[in-house]
Parts: C-alpha cells; structure tokens; sequence
C-alpha cells in the first residue's frame, strides 16, 4: 500500500498562545509540539511521504520539525516537505483545507498514482493505528474514511464535524460546526481516500468556488448522495485541543496514569525533537506531586498538579499548583502561582502571586517578565 | 572517493572488556554503560570531540559490540553524520599479510586502522579512551600540543602521591616535557598521572605504529611501548595540565562515586554546564515523567520516561523507570527501563538496566564502619524475587 500524508497546521484558536505560533507548534506535554502527535502517527504507520500544509506564522513549526529526520522522513525522495501559501502558486492565504490543497497539487502529484492520502490536523492529539484505519478504508471499498470519537459531543462543545450513526452502523446524519448532542460522533479531523478521488473532488471544488472540506465535500456530497463513507471509530484517547480551556484541562490530565499511557504508548513511541538536556535534578527540600516533568529542570520549590516542561526553573519557596509551564521559564523564590500557564522564557520574579481559575486560565506571554 | 583533508581527527578506544565492572559489561562494552541517567560513558568523549570542533571520530570497537554498534548507529545524536564527519566503528577485520585480526593492544589497533586515518590526511590525531567521565577541549589541547612542536602530547592531572602508583606516572622537566613514562611505578617521582589522552603527528605516529608491529616483543600498547619508544628516540613529549573533572569509572565502586558526584547543588561534576560542553545522547523517545502525589524525591536526578510513586533521596533514576508506591531508593544507581515494585527497599546499590527488584525485596543496606564501600549490584535484566535479600556488596 503506497500512502502520503498531509499535515494541517491548523489555524490558532488559543489567543495568546497561539498568537506568534501554529496550532502545529503549541508545546505540549512537557516536551512535545501538537504537531509531534500527527508526524509520529504517520511514522507509525510507515509513512515517508509528508507534506504540512501551512499558512502563517510557521517560523516555529519549521524551526521544530526542520527536515523531519526525527520522524524518519529526512529523505532524498519523497521525505518532508512544507506546503506555505507562496510555495507554488499566487493565490493568497487558503480559505479552507480544499483550496489549500489546491495550490497543492504538484506536491500531490508526486509519488506513485495509486497512493492512498491521510489527511491529519495538529489540534487534535492521539496515538492512532493508522495501519488499522488504512485497513479499515481499505476493506470498505468507500470513498473516504472519516476517524471519529465517541464522547466528546455534548450538546456544547462546538464540533467541526459531527456524524449519526443507525442501529446498523450507517451514517443517519452528518452535521457541521455543531454543538452536537452527545449521540454524535465527533470527526478526529483524520480523513483517509484515495489520491485520485482527492485530485478530481478538490477540481470540482474549486472550479466552483467551493473550498471547505467539512461543509463542501463531507456534507455536500452526502446530501447530494454523491460520496460513501467509511466511518472508523477510535477507542482509545483523543485530546481535542480546540480552546485554552480544553488544552488546559488536558495538559493537567497526563496525570491520570490510563491518559498517559494510551497517548505516549498504546501504538507507538511519540518523537519529537531531540534538546539532549539532562535529567531533571529535584533539590534536598523540594516538593514535587502529580506533576508531569521532562528534563532539564532545577526542581528546589513545590509543584503540585502541574505540567514542566524543559528546563523549568522552581526556585526555593516557590509554590506552583495546576500550572502548565513551557520551557526555560523560571518561577523565582516564594512566587505563588495557581492556574496559570506560562509561555516559554517567562520570568516570574520572586514573591509574586498570580491565580487564575480552572474555566479560565491565567496566560503570560512568552518572554514576559511578571 | 574524496575525502576532505582534517587537521585533527581523534580515535576513540572502545574495545576493552571492562571486566572490573563484573555483572554490568558481561553483555555490555564498558564505554555502552549507562550513566548519569541518560547517557552512556562513551557520550562524554564523543560529545567532547564534537565540542571541540573535531568532526572525524574513528570508534575501535571489539568486546560485545552490538549494543555499543547499535548505540553509535550513525553518529546523528552527535552530529558525526554529514558530509564531511563521521563517527566510523572499527572492528577488528582480516586482511591478506596475516596482519590483522583481534587488536593486540591500544597501539595495535590503531596500527590496524592506518588506512582509515590515512583517508583524512590529518596533522594530528587524538587517541581517546571510551572509559572516562569528564569534559574536556581537545582543541585547547592540540593547540598546546602544535605551539610546543611536540610529537605527542599527553594529557595529565595531579594526583594525591598515595594513588599515583595506581596510574601511568610522566615525570616532566621545568618546562612541562617529558623525560620519563613509568607504567604504575610502585616508588613514584611525582604526581602527573596520565589521563589516557594523547595528540600525536600522525606522520610521526605511523612511523613507531609500523614499527611496532615488527617487534615481536612489544605488547603493542601505547603506555608500555609507543611513548617510551618516541622519548626513546629522542622525540619532544609534552604534559599538558587538565585540572577539571575526571574519572575513570572502570570499577563498580569509581562508576557508583561518578554518578553520586553529579549530584548536589553544587555537585563535584556539573553536568549541566554551558551550552558549548553539552552532553549529547542517542535519544529514545520517552515521554516526561510522572511523578505521583505519594512520591518524594530529594537531592537526585531523575530522567525521562519515569514514574515515581515512591521515596527516592540522593540517587540518579535513569530513562524508563518506575518506583512503586512505598519503594525507597537511596544513594544508587538505577539504570534505563528498571522496575522497582512496591515496598522494595534500594540502598547503596547499581541496578542494571532492565533489571526489575520485586515487592518487599531489599537490595543493600549501610556500609560498614571500614573504608570499603559495598555497593550491591543487578545485572542486566536480573529479576529479585519477592520478599528476597541481595546483600550489600552481593551481585545478582
């Protein structure tokens, strides 16, 4: 089976930490970037033909991903490649994922001809079998397969897409941009279909200015009777990281040990890459429970239900408690922080007391001093 | 095939057994040890090559290669894999002339490998041991060495009068030369203990390596053959003076010391430096750690990939590991991927890697009141059933 895979580096919908940065570049989880879920899923499933669509503020992404050797894909054929609005054609920044593959196109059309296409966000992270979702679109012989999750729809969440299955598995209804009640299915943003299908659809598309993938080609060929779909559903943990309070709640969730292991291992490892900093040293009078470290930090303070990334700072006295806190920031003595999240290169200067609430999450900018 | 001429290039021995490791290089090279909680002893000479500029490192490998093989790989983790650098294994091969097969000693292996240095041209070249823990610039060191118009150049530290009949001892003149190399002299004439580092004119090199070969009587070793062989001939043997960290870690007591002497707030060995002397490891792709409510850590290290649910004090917790609830582990070693079950007791102690020390096991205790450290030790993937004792200074 020959399979490419598309990257969409995802508009940034978390204000502040998304201000100078791709949802594809957001840090997560002490060590990794969003987009990290995405490649490492594609590797797993032996995917060495990538391309990440991207459209602004990607300085961050490339510096982060750079040839992609870390995911396997640093190769003379096929490999990596970024798909940037003025990458190949003089089209202004994409409307939706249809036009932005569109100017695409000489990217899609490299590789064999009978190459089957994974379509991959970076906003919403999980460790997914692609072999089994290949399989799966596979064996159904339909035009698309659509990887979905149950129990994320709850009559509030807003989905981008959101199907009903019948008794009998069939899809009943499909909606977009909905606050679907908890019987739907919530679409994981992971479409697989056929590179051929792809070509002629986005054309067609196109040629009628029509250009969103959820609305125009999922819900306007399945009311037009015109697509069959394949729905996969997945089991396992998916984190859909669509607003500060959804990242902030699952950020501080790697501390239930079934989350970790299910997003860090039921498939395959998650690369990211590699900083080689040195393990984290936890001081003689430090006080360090439930929080997920990586390495690099000088732990002498307390944390508590906290994520830290690499090479935080904790000084003595200082006390942390659900904060999720990027690399190279430093929490000076006798700071008191609680619901917070602080950017990369903070410094918060000694004695200082910031609290934001769980809903509503305290941001500092990168590069702040408080 | 072009190959681009280098000023310097090192070779890094690697291929000795390291039997004074005892259970912990019985599967493993020694310079594939895991250390400090995430690196392996052959990333501190490989690391410091990289730091000092030195691009070509040829990697002389010979006892239990595979991991060691495994582990250098291509030498990306270090930057060794572009155009024009490497980090080559060689193993000992056959050749037509009966010149070859196992390497005979330190300067047997290099004479096996003339070919290979050869390639890069080079003004000088660096010998290194894979068994030392330190930072060091290599490139301060070959500019001493050149600005001295030396033939070779041998890296020494002080050490107390007491030990240095433990070590190669150079006795120098006023001006640093060296006159003298005695190999573990039982009645030492100073404390200049060489740290196994040598920058050597390759062409000068070459000439006492074939040589050397020809004697049937040599051992083929560079203490006890090429540098007497060059002060010998008349040839200028500078000691070049290195005061930071370093330790060789060939015993189990000197690799227990090595790792607790990173710890500390201002521990002996800082591994944490500056950018420009950093470390670099294969990486393996662990997740951060997690460490629970129930735990408490204090005046240790812990890598990442780790769960800690139990009490762990002034010890160094490697890539992979878990400490179950009411586990305490004090002043050890424990290497990647080592499962530590509940209520087990770890004291004074190196668990090997993958090593696993079931529920309620006790592994160690205090050391005696005599000098003599009993450090208890697992081997690779050894089991600890449950409810059993090892000992301190026991092995499993």
């Amino acid at each position: 089976m020959n399979v490419m895979g598309i990257i969409f580096a995802n508009d940034a919908t978390l204000g502040a930490l998304t201000a100078n940065r791709t949802m594809a570049s957001l840090p997560f989880g002490g060590r990794y970037r969003q987009v990290d879920f995405a490649l490492s899923n594609l590797a797993g499933a032996g995917v060495r033909h990538v391309g990440i669509v991207t459209r602004h503020h990607y300085q961050s992404l490339i510096r982060h991903v750079g040839s992609g050797e870390e995911w396997g894909l640093e190769l003379e054929e096929g490999g990596l490649e970024y798909l940037t609005p003025y990458a190949s054609s003089s089209t202004d920044t994409y409307r939706g994922k249809l036009e932005s593959i569109y100017s695409a196109m000489e990217f899609l059309k490299t590789g064999p001809e009978d190459e089957l296409v994974v379509m991959i966000d970076s906003a919403i992270l999980s460790n997914v079998d692609l072999q089994s979702v290949l399989a799966s679109h596979v064996e159904s012989g339909r035009d698309i397969t659509i990887v979905t999750k149950a129990g994320i729809a709850d009559g509030v969440k807003q989905l981008d897409l959101a199907v009903k299955l019948d008794d009998k598995g069939e899809i009943q209804d499909i909606a977009v941009d909905y606050q679907a009640p908890s019987d739907y299915l919530a679409s994981m943003d992971i479409f697989v279909l056929s590179k051929k299908w792809l070509i002629r659809q986005v054309n067609e598309h196109i040629a009628h200015n029509l250009y969103h993938m959820d609305r125009d080609l999922v819900l306007g060929l399945w009311q037009k009777k015109a697509i069959t779909i394949n729905v996969y559903t997945f089991g396992g943990v998916a984190m859909f990281n669509e607003s500060v309070g959804e990242y902030f709640h699952n950020s501080l969730s790697l501390a239930d040990s079934y989350i970790r292991r299910d997003l860090f291992g039921s498939n395959h490892p998650v690369y990211t890459k590699v900083r080689d900093r040195v393990p984290s040293y936890y001081g003689a009078n430090c006080s360090i429970d439930g929080c997920t470290v990586a390495d690099g930090c000088m732990l002498e303070g307390q944390a508590y239900n906290s994520v830290l990334f690499r090479q935080v700072t904790i000084r003595p006295g200082a006390k942390v408690e659900n904060c999720v806190i990027m690399n190279d920031t430093v929490v000076g003595e006798g700071a008191m922080l609680k619901n917070v999240i602080l950017d990369k290169d903070v410094v918060v200067s000694p004695g200082t007391q910031l609290i934001g609430t769980v809903t509503n999450p305290i941001i500092i900018k990168r590069g702040e001093r408080v | 095939m072009y190959f681009q001429k280098k000023r310097v290039i090192a070779m890094l021995l690697a291929g000795g057994q390291g039997s004074r490791l005892k259970v912990l290089t019985e599967k493993t090279a020694k310079p594939a040890v895991p250390f400090g909680g995430k690196y392996r002893i052959i990333d501190f000479p490989l690391s410091n090559c990289v730091n000092s500029g030195i691009d070509t490192v040829g990697i002389l490998t010979q006892y239990q290669p595979l991991e060691l093989n495994e582990y250098i790989g291509n030498g990306q983790p270090w930057g060794l894999n572009k155009t024009h650098s490497c980090a080559q294994v060689l193993p000992p091969y056959e050749r037509h002339d009966k010149k070859s097969g196992w390497y005979k000693g330190t300067a047997n292996a290099i004479y096996q490998n003339i070919d290979f240095i050869d390639r890069f041209q080079p003004d000088y070249v660096v010998v290194l041991s894979g068994d030392h823990i330190y930072k060091m610039d290599y490139a301060a060191m070959v500019n001493y060495h050149e600005q001295h118009c030396a033939a070779c150049t041998i890296a020494v530290r002080d050490v107390p009068l007491k030990e240095a009949s433990r070590f190669g001892i150079l006795n120098t003149n006023p001006d640093n030369s060296i006159y003298e190399f005695e190999e573990k002299p039982k009645k030492p004439k100073s404390t200049n203990a060489s740290m196994g580092i040598y920058v050597f004119n390759w062409d000068i090199l070459r000439q006492f390596l074939i040589a050397d070969e020809e004697d049937p009587n040599s051992a083929n070793d560079f203490g006890k053959n090429i540098i007497p062989n060059l002060l010998g001939a008349g040839h200028k043997l500078m000691a070049y003076n290195f005061s930071g960290y370093w330790k060789d870690v060939g015993t189990i007591d000197s690799l227990w010391e090595a790792n607790m002497e990173l710890l500390g707030e201002n521990p002996e060995f800082n591994i944490r430096g500056d950018e420009r002397s950093k470390i670099c490891a294969r990486n393996n792709a662990h997740p951060s750690s997690y460490i629970d409510p129930a735990s408490s850590i204090s005046g240790s290290f812990v890598a990442e990939g780790c769960e800690i649910y139990g009490t762990v004090r002034h010890s160094i917790i490697s890539l992979g590991c878990t400490v179950g609830e009411g586990a305490v582990v004090e002043d050890s070693v424990v290497m990647p991927g080592v499962t530590i079950e509940p209520g087990a007791i770890v004291r004074h102690a190196i668990l090997g890697e993958d090593s696993r020390i079931c529920r309620n096991a006790v592994v160690g205790g205090a050391f005696g009141p005599e000098d003599k450290k009993q450090i208890s030790v697992t081997a690779k993937g050894a089991v600890l059933a449950e409810n059993t004792v090892l000992l301190p200074g026991e092995m499993l």
